[in-house]
């Protein structure tokens, strides 16, 4: 199973994940983390235990996608330092609510490279003026 | 160079500085002085990548960064200087970089500190700089974003606070 790790300014990703399971129902591996009262170190720190968190899955990469909020913040900045070179994990930035719900429900699909560049594509998509001029 | 805004900030270059302080301020460079980051490519890299474009950006050693700001030979660029730990910017002001004014932007709870204000955790390392800078004549004030609150530091405060270590 790839895991996802939303982490967020304030109570967004707690959010995202709770609308996301009221949606698709209680989902695994889908995990909210905030920036809110720590320091650059911390959040480093505290991405990094979760990208070691692996569960037991025998013979199957553990395969991470972290999604942020906001690009050039603590959570960007963070995620990468703690990433790394990991060839098995990814970072997107610019996180919504559609793209979560592509994300758990295609990730047992295809493979990873492609259920990022999938997920990249649904965010972009449910970005669309629905009404006004 | 003109530093328009002396920040102090574990969270280093993110949104608060990127955006918040630097749409108010229009600094043309955001100058870093970290000894690790600086020494540390790939960090460097990251870091540097989060500041938008149409501002400079440099990460330097806090020696060199005090060298930069203090050269008369050096342009006109305004500057929006930062610092992780207070102890740096005790540092910079020791060495003579043009700063009257430091912000105090945020210090997060770690192991060993304690509240000063909700975004303000100390240690006695912390109090000694801050201590330090106001005897260097440097007026603190912690204020997160602008138009936030503004709480300005003084030596009774920073005696108090260290009565709890």
């Amino acid at each position: 199973m790839i895991r996802a790790l939303v982490i967020t300014h304030g109570d967004i990703g707690r959010e995202l994940v709770r609308v996301t399971e009221m949606i698709l129902g209680p989902t695994e591996g889908l995990t909210a983390m905030t920036n809110m009262a720590k320091s650059a170190n911390a959040i480093t720190d505290e991405i990094r235990d979760w990208l070691e968190s692996a569960p037991e899955t025998g013979a199957e990469p553990d395969q991470k996608l972290i999604l942020l909020d906001d690009f050039g913040g603590s959570c960007a900045t963070s995620a990468q330092l703690a990433c790394g070179n990991d060839p098995d994990a990814a970072i997107i930035a610019g996180v919504n609510l559609a793209m979560l719900l592509g994300f758990v429900t295609w990730r047992d699909t295809g493979d990873f490279r492609e259920l990022v560049a999938k997920t990249v594509q649904k965010g972009r998509e449910a970005i669309v003026q629905v009404g006004g001029r | 160079m003109p530093v328009v805004l002396a920040r102090i900030d574990d969270r280093l270059i993110h949104g608060q500085v990127t955006v918040g302080w630097s749409e108010q301020l229009h600094p043309d460079r955001i100058l870093l002085a970290n000894n690790a980051i600086a020494a540390d490519p790939w960090q460097k890299k990251v870091y540097a990548s989060t500041v938008p474009p149409g501002i400079q950006v440099s990460i330097l050693p806090v020696a060199k960064a005090a060298a930069c700001l203090v050269d008369p030979e050096n342009s006109e660029e305004r500057i929006l200087l930062l610092t992780g730990t207070p102890e740096e910017m005790a540092e910079l002001v020791r060495i003579g970089i043009p700063v009257n004014e430091v912000n105090v932007g945020g210090l997060h709870f770690s192991a060993g500190k304690r509240e000063m204000l909700p975004f303000v955790y100390v240690d006695r390392q912390d109090l000694k700089a801050f201590a330090r800078l106001l005897e260097m004549g440097t007026n603190l004030s912690a204020q997160q974003v602008p138009g936030g609150r503004e709480h300005p530091l003084d030596q009774t405060q920073i005696q108090q606070m260290g009565e709890y270590f």
